[in-house]
């Protein structure tokens, strides 16, 4: 593989390439879908292939194919060539690319338990159990139960004409489970979620009570809780929603290509105060274990802890080497690419907000009347307009700074920078525990993101009926 | 190309030849090849020219009901070899199945025309690039400050599909769409919308002028207000309505009925909307977005009522969830044993879409968004992504931070008018329809 990338990269320079690099990729993953007391779907994927990427004059060009022949990524360097040739008189912002520090490294991540090491049998086993015991205490009410498992390798060599040869492979795991409880008049559902960069060692690290055994019981309370109210509110957010508000609301848009494209609220901003003196936001790729982790990014360059907020200024954005270049800022290690078939674009890793001094107790005694959001799910963002939405599967009304009724399936939106301004206590907890793809331009990413127990003072919630 | 497709098919055969060799009591093999040109634009320019191209296989076995599934990319031949003896080898490790019954029969049916277009097929990177900066001109002669991203793109597939029972189907597609973002900035207001276009022929498209479109869009966001939270009719235009009846007949896919998880459960044949709807899955539409003889099984496809007049009349099934409830596949399942709707064509109302704005005292307009029901519950708590506030049949302003709420059940009975006209995408109709009494929740 790294012949084939040296090889491409150095008939690229030949050509006239200002810069190229090379992804070569293979990757390999197994899945076991667990419904009802049944391993009834077991898969496995394969994939391999290489991406030839060049910057000629004032344009980039990509091509892929899934093979490695010499002679379809020689082909493939022939395309790329001529795609950018091609729409090179058309660029309005031509490219440009940070002077590259050619890294030649080689780090592959063995997991304490590699993909390939366990048995299908052990793996389908544990599911079954996990499935079991979620039944189980979820008791009569539960309808439908699924858990689901998968890991893979991803191996990567990458080659640039400045000279970088990398050599990574890295490992993943994901558990999901999903318990559906009826009352007889309503169906709700009780998920959780774990996914770790590393092998099967998350099978023997999970156990049922704090996976299906929590879902059971999250679905099975969410049967007695009502439709919340809707309107405005003093919130308080689990760490799992503050970890969707600082990647939805903050995080995609400190992305430099939004940014530098004119697409993001933070355009301009950098230097500012655009939060409390307690919020301190960072995205960290080098968190051992954490399924946002990775050792060099797709560009070569080593994977990194950043500061994008601190103590509420705006002090940095996520760059890759061609947004470095245009900003004059250091490359931040964060460009990546879905596969070999995708170019690297800005991403993050694990983001979160660091931890604040306030205990959740002190938090909510201020609260007279508000909702205390839990259960992250899902969120996304129009980093054009500055406007997030984030989905909690569970919540709980706050009066008089008490927990009060259990409140289900409410999502909120504001703007970023409202939010950001409003947030006025930081809890002295921390979680990260959201693991999951997030998905930009067509391409997904594992990512993590949490941090601690926030309260923001004024947050519209969509609820059923009149607050 | 018609030899390639042949190659897949022998590609197909011999894989099922030999997982059933192997030990595999059913299954069915996809093989085919796509190649792509992307165009992408940021910032009113070219940013990049992408193509790709690839290849995979899917073997799908299964013993005693259970399902072994392997996909491999590329035509290795020790690679495709490797990935049967897989799925052979996971079916056997999966719990068995007595619901599955079999893998459908083959079932001819007629083509369904144009879903190749030869136009398409032989575009070069400069035509494509040609379309992208048709778009840019067009887009900055009306506002020379725009900024403008997305994408020009088609996709050229031809593929194959052979099963242990019989079926040997091959079929190619082309596909060619644009989608563009334009926002406008007015000090500190700015204006954000988008627009897209998606045929697989060229007769059904209009590329060049998607970002004029999105510019039109983004210019009436500008000017933004907050409403106040009260309950008032909720009209959905449109793309609005297109993802919110995806969701409804999504919910209607006869594997999470079977397994009790969806929000329809136990309503088949049972009233859940006004009378007003009706919605019918047609995958045989000539040149249909979602149209093919047969589905990914090799179902023959047929047109299917999903909802009549208010009432659930039909789920959608693949050939497990048919054998399960001993009924017939409706060939909506795909390759992968999932369930998938094809192309929706609710049944148009009386009244025009500016009719029924007109009769709104007080509501909103939702332009674009995600109006989805929690896939159990049936719960909405959505963000009105892309809205405008109606007052007394009249677009006032559009509305900045506010959500809707409610269960879907509540809103499917208030839903009291479907447009008589409607924008369409080929095989998909989306009209405008209105919903009373919603709560709506505002910052003002």
């Amino acid at each position: 593989m790294e012949d084939l990338a040296r090889y491409i990269c150095d008939l690229a320079k030949r050509r006239g390439a200002a810069f190229a690099d090379v992804r070569i990729l293979h990757r390999q993953s197994e899945s076991i879908l667990v419904q009802d007391g049944k391993a009834d779907k077991l898969s496995t994927y394969t994939d391999r292939g290489i991406g030839v990427r060049v910057l000629i004059g004032r344009c980039w060009g990509f091509a892929s194919a899934d093979s490695l022949l010499r002679r379809r990524g020689e082909r493939c360097l022939s395309d790329a060539l001529a795609l950018a040739k091609a729409s090179e008189p058309f660029v309005s912002d031509p490219a440009m690319m940070a002077a590259v520090t050619p890294v030649q490294a080689e780090d592959i991540r063995q997991p304490e338990i590699p993909p390939n090491a366990m048995p299908v049998k052990e793996k389908t086993a544990r599911l079954l159990e996990y499935e079991r015991t979620g039944r189980k205490a979820g008791g009569d009410a539960i309808v439908n139960s699924v858990v689901s498992y998968s890991d893979g390798q991803r191996e990567e060599v990458l080659a640039n004409t400045a000279g970088t040869l990398v050599r990574t492979a890295v490992s993943r795991a994901v558990a999901t489970c999903l318990l559906v409880a009826s009352n007889g008049h309503i169906l709700q559902r009780g998920t959780e979620y774990r996914g770790i960069a590393g092998g099967a060692e998350l099978l023997r690290r999970t156990t049922p009570e704090e996976f299906s055994i929590r879902a059971a019981e999250k679905a099975l309370a969410l049967l007695k809780a009502r439709a919340a109210p809707a309107g405005r509110f003093t919130v308080i957010f689990h760490p799992s929603i503050t970890g969707l508000l600082v990647h939805e609301a903050l995080g995609h848009n400190a992305e430099a290509d939004a940014v530098w494209a004119g697409q993001s609220i933070l355009e301009g901003r950098l230097g500012e105060e655009l939060a409390a003196k307690s919020v301190s936001i960072y995205d960290d790729s080098t968190i051992p274990g954490a399924f946002g982790s990775y050792a060099y990014d797709s560009e070569g360059t080593p994977s990194a802890r950043r500061t994008i907020i601190e103590n509420g200024k705006l002090v940095s954005f996520l760059h890759s080497l061609e947004t470095a270049a245009k900003f004059k800022a250091a490359p931040t290690g964060s460009a990546r690419a879905d596969s070999y078939d995708s170019r690297p674009i800005v991403r993050m890793s694990n983001t979160f907000m660091g931890r604040g001094t306030v205990p959740l107790a002190d938090m909510m005694r201020g609260v007279e009347r508000g909702i205390y959001l839990q259960d992250g799910h899902w969120g996304y963002v129009f980093v054009q307009k500055g406007q997030f939405i984030c989905h909690a599967g569970q919540a709980r009304m706050i009066e008089k700074g008490e927990l009060g009724e259990p409140l289900r399936d409410v999502s909120i939106s504001s703007m970023t920078l409202d939010t950001l301004k409003h947030i006025d206590a930081v809890g002295d907890d921390f979680e990260m525990k959201m693991p999951g793809m997030c998905g930009k331009e067509g391409q997904s990413a594992p990512t993590d993101c949490g941090g601690p127990h926030v309260r923001v003072g004024d947050i519209v919630v969509g609820g059923h009926h009149g607050a | 190309m018609a030899e390639a497709t042949n190659r897949y098919l022998d590609i197909c055969q011999h894989c099922v030849t030999k997982a059933v060799r192997l030990g595999a009591e059913w299954c069915d093999v996809s093989a085919g090849a796509a190649r792509d040109i992307s165009v992408t634009i940021e910032k009113t320019g070219i940013k990049t020219a992408d193509a790709g191209q690839g290849e995979d296989v899917a073997i799908r076995a299964f013993v005693r009901g259970g399902m072994g599934f392997a996909v491999v990319s590329g035509s290795n031949r020790r690679d495709i070899n490797n990935a049967v003896e897989r799925a052979v080898a996971l079916a056997k490790e999966a719990t068995p199945d007595p619901d599955f019954k079999a893998l459908p029969k083959p079932q001819p049916a007629a083509e369904v025309k144009g879903l190749f277009d030869e136009r398409i097929a032989g575009m070069s990177v400069d035509q494509v690039v040609r379309i992208a900066v048709a778009n840019l001109e067009l887009a900055k002669s009306m506002e020379p400050l725009v900024n403008l991203s997305g994408h020009v793109g088609l996709t050229v597939g031809e593929g194959a599909l052979a099963s242990s029972a019989g079926v040997a189907l091959v079929a190619r597609g082309t596909e060619i769409d644009a989608d563009i973002e334009a926002l406008l900035k007015r000090g500190s207001d700015s204006g954000y919308f988008y627009d897209f276009d998606f045929g697989r022929n060229l007769d059904d498209v209009q590329l060049e002028t998607v970002a004029a479109s999105a510019v039109t869009g983004a210019n009436r966001f500008l000017g933004a207000r907050r409403i106040k939270s009260r309950r008032m009719s909720l009209i959905l235009g449109p793309l609005a309505s297109y993802g919110f009846l995806g969701s409804i007949v999504g919910a209607a896919s006869a594997e999470a009925i079977q397994r009790g998880r969806s929000w329809l459960c136990g309503k088949v044949d049972e009233r859940i909307a006004s009378r007003h709807l009706t919605i019918v899955d047609n995958g045989l539409i000539p040149r249909g977005a979602r149209s093919g003889a047969h589905d990914g099984e090799g179902t023959r496809r047929r047109p299917l009522t999903v909802i009549e007049n208010g009432r659930l009349v039909n789920l959608l099934h693949n050939s497990y969830t048919a054998g399960k409830a001993c009924t017939k596949s409706t060939g909506h399942g795909t390759h992968s044993g999932s369930i998938s709707p094809t192309n929706l064509r609710p049944t148009l109302g009386k009244k025009t879409a500016a009719a029924i704005l007109k009769e709104v005292k007080e509501g909103i307009y939702l332009e674009s968004g995600e109006i989805r029901p929690d896939s159990a519950s049936g719960d909405i708590s959505a963000s009105i992504d892309f809205g405008f506030y109606v007052k007394r049949g009249q677009i006032v302003h559009p509305v900045e931070s506010a959500m809707l709420g409610g269960n879907i059940f509540d809103l499917l009975k208030r839903l009291d008018a479907v447009s008589c006209d409607a924008r369409e995408e080929p095989g998909i109709l989306m009209p405008t329809i209105r919903i009373q009494d919603v709560q709506i929740a505002g910052t003002e």
